[in-house]
């Protein structure tokens, strides 16, 4: 009924989130029988109660109310059990919807990381998934199943009372139109004043916390803490004042409420007696049609709430759904080609913008990888070496260009097929929460220990882990908190040299180790990857003697390529380049 | 007032009832018992809109109060502290699980004080009117606590349990943000959806029997009351059919029957909507407690502190200081003895892991030592100030966290009173005039999360910015060239020595760095610093000259 006196305002983002969530239909129902049959039973127990008293105080022989005493105590014991049934089927289906929003969310980002959701802050995405979801719960919980209850109880209870008493029935059902309409156009009007909004300020709120907590260690070095933690709580306290101004009209929706049913009491009480003064209804009848009211009323109360809260969940649904609404940067072409046998990769005229607006991280990149080939792509930090990883590994779309992997556009390619050939270390490894063990097979789970271990030897990891007195199970910590930088690294190349792929494409391997480590580290790199076309990205020139090429790029182009070691004399193919372009 | 009023308006519908069943009033004679009724309920409609607003009035004083602490207290603990918790963890205590309290203080106190106070007055009026009806309700209203206390023991572990797995399942969620680059790099984004809805799925199990016991803690309520009113009201018929007893007041001792069960019922169901926010009490109530890890900020500690010699001109000494982190068999800096002369310059090397980033997080007041001290001058750290002597260093960490605002504000947050002279100098020592100018709006560009992405040797030298913003005497620099190329190197390193001259220097570094002058460096074998005297170049690169012949030259 509630559902009827509120206009479905935006019926689409609720009803998509609910599809979403596809709770099961059977249980839906079963729950929503189950809470139903506990309403009435509620009107009901009232209504017996209220009979037995009245026809008892007019004295007819004890037999005459054996039935209705036998209603009560039925009644009475009936309705516990059975709302214990409908909160835990409800709670259960709700919870899986929850769930299943969860993980589309999850879908929903998953395609879209990096370049899709670099706009956002991970804190906000963090509290939809977590607080928008969980407000949510009421939309499965509250939403439709008490709409569904409360509607079937109130034209149930308003029948019957209308069958007895035709204006009693009217009463009743005017009050409890009134009353719903009241709590919803109180709502309506909260949202008018305060707007929508909450929820962006609890996801600023739950960002700010990140940022405070992430930045931490810079903020207190720098003495800057205390006004961060500032800004978090003006955040705080511009919630609190919301939370103010709606506690007026959550209590003037209560107050509503209590109105309603206080007029429902005296409207079906004054109908009643005026009745059975017109010698239309049993004056036995007279306690029962208020009792039903207040019976009637209780149930319908927690509807009411529900679409008092309607503009919140609304709000909640279209921030999960605004996810889905984002640029997929990087799509998979429709009628993929087949993955191509031949490992050469490379770039024609790429161009590669982080923002429209920003500057070209890539300007024209021509770049040549043949297979088998080790190519060293050196240049100054911001030149556009981490792209060339972005590009390869289809991390970004080109803005125009093109790259290749065995000669097929990337772009024809699906990405997972892309990804299955190439490994990769990026240039600040992400580690997950586990052990080292754990990280390392990210790249090919259910690896064997023994592989696992050789990669980690493979990565130059083998003394450490030797001297941990948990091995590789030690744990790494939150983004790798407990390693030092070089062993991050290093994990981080043990899991690519585990996943096998024929092409590596390194992002500074070594930076944070120590010159014997790094040198060991390239050559055990080569000797794991013979055959296999590599590119290290690195701005450490004692990496480059071993490899087969080096290419040198600049302002996101490549500015020069030679052969190490066929430099004669020049040592430095940064320096080189600095000093060209110093002309 | 509330009760009051509804033990007024059970009594007029019983006395009206009464009017019409037995004295056969009509309307126009119970309108003065209606318009009663009708300012009853008024009445309780006023108290409700009250209780409503004073009770989100408390709570949100509560809730904001308790997260600036608990804000202010994770911050306090610092960065060593940090980094064994989980981010997404606790930050969902400190927004969802502060916010489910105010369940416990708007919902669940006022019940709880209600349920103290309205049985009773309703108990007083009814033995008043019919003693026996009270008898029942008393005997069954008394078996109801017992049941509260049972359950509520079993309930609040079941949710503290709950509420460990929604927050785990936060801090899962976010670090599946930050990794999904690299599961979907080697082609498992579907691992992270596994992990994500293994973690659902705990969550769903853990808060259903959570529920289960709420459930059947309100299913046991509610038959009870169920059953004392069915008593009641069979008890109130018979005595009717008997006729020792009024209509009026049987209607409403019958009407006050389930109003007394009903606070300690909506008690127990609120103890039990609130758990999720007493379950983040518990956790958060943790942290503020947690007394062990206390190498925060300091500041705020009541202890006599001592006033904190200038570094400009005292030596920072650090004696026998050893670090042992859980977990590992051998300390990772042990025994540690270093001076540091206001103005030297000293360049710590060593593998890595050797301990070089702990050294420094040590003289930064990160992580206070399990043994020895830091002094500055002859006083220890300790009981200086931390606050005081972090305002006096400079910090280049390894891995330096870019905040959300503009690369200006960025860089200012070394020094936010920097004239625009300083920072257009902080811009080019720190070699970023390059990325400035590349950019279209240049210093205003945002960066930081959602902002433009940068390297990590654009961050690095963001850090290096900041640093020379702040302009102070002692600067700890951690690798600051992890990620530059030699030519940059070198032409950082010419621009840095100047500013570097005077201040005290310490340096972690694998490899040639940006000190043009080194004039000690140590190195860290096994947790040991070995002195290895006025560096060589074959000391993994640590002096590299000025001219740039770079490493290459050095091998």
């Amino acid at each position: 009924m509630s559902g009827r006196t509120h206009p479905a305002r935006r019926p689409g983002p609720l009803a998509r989130i609910l599809r979403i969530g596809a709770p099961d239909l059977r249980r839906f129902l079963l729950g929503t029988a189950l809470g139903t049959a506990a309403a009435l039973c509620t009107v009901g127990l009232l209504a017996c109660s209220g009979a037995l008293i009245d026809k008892a105080a007019l004295r007819p022989p004890l037999y005459t109310l054996t039935l209705l005493m036998a209603a009560v105590q039925l009644l009475a014991l009936g309705r516990g059990p059975l709302r214990y049934a409908e909160r835990l089927v409800s709670h259960d289906a709700a919870l899986g919807a929850l769930g299943r929003v969860r993980l589309w969310l999850y879908d929903q980002v998953a395609p879209r990381s990096p370049a899709g959701i670099a706009g956002w802050r991970n804190g906000d995405l963090l509290a939809r998934a977590t607080a928008d979801v969980d407000l949510l719960q009421d939309v499965y919980l509250r939403g439709v199943a008490p709409l569904v209850t409360a509607l079937v109880t109130s034209v149930l209870t308003v029948g019957a009372v209308a069958l007895l008493l035709p204006t009693g029935g009217l009463v009743l059902g005017a009050c409890l139109v009134v009353g719903t309409g009241a709590a919803s156009g109180l709502a309506w009007v909260r949202r008018r004043r305060l707007g929508t909004g909450e929820g962006a300020l609890r996801g600023a709120l739950a960002a700010d916390v990140v940022e405070l907590l992430a930045a931490a260690p810079d903020l207190v070095a720098m003495g800057r803490d205390e006004e961060y933690l500032e800004r978090v709580l003006a955040t705080d306290a511009a919630l609190e004042r919301r939370a103010r101004r709606r506690s007026w009209s959550d209590g003037a929706v209560a107050a509503a409420v209590v109105a309603a049913t206080g007029a429902a009491v005296i409207g079906t009480l004054v109908a009643a007696t005026a009745a059975i003064a017109a010698h239309q209804l049993p004056a036995s009848m007279v306690a029962v049609l208020p009792l039903v009211a207040l019976g009637t009323f209780e149930v319908v109360l927690p509807a009411a709430d529900a679409v008092s809260r309607l503009a919140d969940h609304t709000e909640a649904a279209e921030r999960l759904l605004s996810v889905a609404e984002l640029d997929v940067p990087v799509v998979d072409p429709v009628d993929p080609a087949p993955l191509p046998d031949g490992i050469g990769i490379g770039t024609e005229d790429a161009v590669l913008r982080y923002r429209a607006d920003g500057p070209r991280a890539l300007d024209g990149l021509d770049l040549e990888v043949v297979p088998g080939r080790r190519v060293a792509v050196v240049g100054p930090s911001g030149a556009g070496k981490s792209s060339i990883v972005n590009v390869l590994l289809r991390f970004w779309e080109l803005e125009s260009g093109r790259a290749r992997l065995g000669g097929t556009a990337l772009d024809r390619l699906r990405q997972d097929d892309v990804r299955s050939r190439i490994g990769w270390v990026g240039q600040e490894a992400h580690l997950f929460p586990t052990t080292i063990s754990g990280n390392i097979a990210v790249a090919r789970p259910g690896a064997s220990a023994d592989d696992i271990a050789a990669a980690a030897r493979g990565a130059q990891l083998g003394p450490w882990i030797d001297s941990l007195p948990l091995g590789l199970d030690t744990p790494v910590g939150e983004r790798g908190a407990q390693l030092s930088g070089g062993q991050r690294q290093r994990v981080a190349l043990a899991r690519a040299l585990l996943a096998g792929a024929p092409v590596l494409v390194l992002d500074e391997p070594t930076s944070g180790l120590d010159r014997p480590t790094a040198r060991r580290l390239i050559h055990d790199v080569l000797a794991a990857t013979e055959g296999g076309t590599l590119v290290l990205i690195t701005h450490r020139d004692e990496d480059l003697p071993t490899l087969d090429e080096v290419v040198v790029v600049d302002d996101g182009r490549v500015v020069d390529r030679y052969v190490p070691g066929d430099g004669d004399g020049v040592p430095s193919a940064v320096g080189r380049r600095d000093a060209r372009a110093a002309r | 007032m509330g009760t009051a009023a509804l033990v007024a308006q059970a009594v007029l519908l019983g006395a009206v009832v009464q009017e019409v069943l037995i004295g056969h009033a009509d309307v126009a004679r119970t309108m003065p018992l209606l318009i009663g009724l009708a300012a009853a309920f008024a009445v309780r409609g006023l108290c409700a809109w009250a209780g409503e607003v004073a009770a989100h009035r408390t709570s949100s004083r509560v809730t904001s109060t308790l997260r600036r602490q608990l804000l202010a207290r994770a911050v306090e603990l610092g960065p060593a502290w940090l980094a064994g918790e989980r981010t997404g963890e606790l930050a969902t205590s400190a927004t969802q699980g502060i916010d489910a309290l105010d369940a416990y203080f708007a919902r669940y106190l006022p019940t709880a004080v209600l349920a103290a106070l309205t049985p009773f007055v309703l108990l007083a009026w009814i033995v008043a009117e019919d003693w026996f009806s009270a008898v029942i309700l008393v005997v069954t209203a008394a078996v109801i606590p017992l049941f509260m206390i049972l359950l509520g023991l079993e309930a609040t572990r079941s949710a503290s349990l709950q509420w460990e797995r929604l927050s785990g399942l936060a801090a899962t969620f976010y670090d599946l943000l930050q990794g999904l680059p690299t599961l979907r790099a080697f082609g498992r984004a579907d691992d992270g959806r596994a992990t994500l809805e293994r973690a659902n799925g705990e969550l769903r199990d853990e808060t259903m029997s959570t529920l289960k016991v709420a459930f059947l803690s309100s299913l046991a309520l509610e038959t009870l009351a169920s059953v004392g009113t069915a008593l009641v009201a069979l008890f109130l018929g018979l005595r009717l059919l008997h006729g020792s007893m009024e209509i009026g007041t049987a209607l409403a001792v019958l009407v006050l029957a389930p109003e007394v069960y009903l606070p300690l019922r909506r008690a127990g169901a609120e103890f039990h909507s609130s758990a999720e926010g007493r379950a983040a009490a518990g956790r958060i109530l943790d942290v503020l407690d947690d007394a062990d890890t206390a190498a925060g900020a300091g500041g705020d500690d009541v202890r006599s502190v001592r006033p904190l010699p200038d570094p400009a001109t005292h030596p920072i000494r650090l004696q026998e200081v050893t670090v042992r982190y859980p977990g590992r068999t051998v300390p990772v800096l042990d025994e540690v003895e270093l001076v540091l002369e206001p103005g030297a310059h000293v360049a710590v090397v060593g593998e890595s892991g050797s301990g070089k980033s702990t050294l420094l997080t040590v003289l930064l007041g990160f992580v206070t030592p399990d043994r020895g001290e830091v002094c500055i001058g002859d006083e220890p750290l300790a009981d200086c100030l931390l606050r005081e002597w972090r305002a006096r260093v400079a910090w280049v960490p390894q891995r330096p966290t870019l905040v959300r605002g503009t690369l200006e504000d960025n860089l200012r947050l070394g020094n936010p009173g920097a004239t625009g002279a300083e920072l257009t100098r902080a811009v080019e020592c720190s070699g970023l005039d390059g990325l400035v100018a590349r950019l279209a709006d240049g210093l205003a560009t945002p960066v930081g999360e959602g902002g433009l992405t940068l390297s990590a040797g654009e961050r690095q030298r963001i850090a290096l910015g900041r640093a020379v913003l702040r302009d102070v005497p002692v600067v700890l620099l951690d690798e600051p060239t992890a990620h530059l190329d030699a030519g940059r190197e070198d032409s950082l390193r010419e621009l840095l020595t100047p500013w570097l001259e005077g201040r005290t220097v310490v340096m972690a570094a694998h490899r040639g760095g940006l000190v043009g002058r080194v004039d000690r460096t140590f190195t860290l074998v096994a947790g040991r610093l070995v002195d290895t005297g006025a560096p060589g170049p074959e000391r993994a690169g640590v002096m590299a000259g000025p001219s740039g012949a770079g490493p290459e030259a050095a091998r």
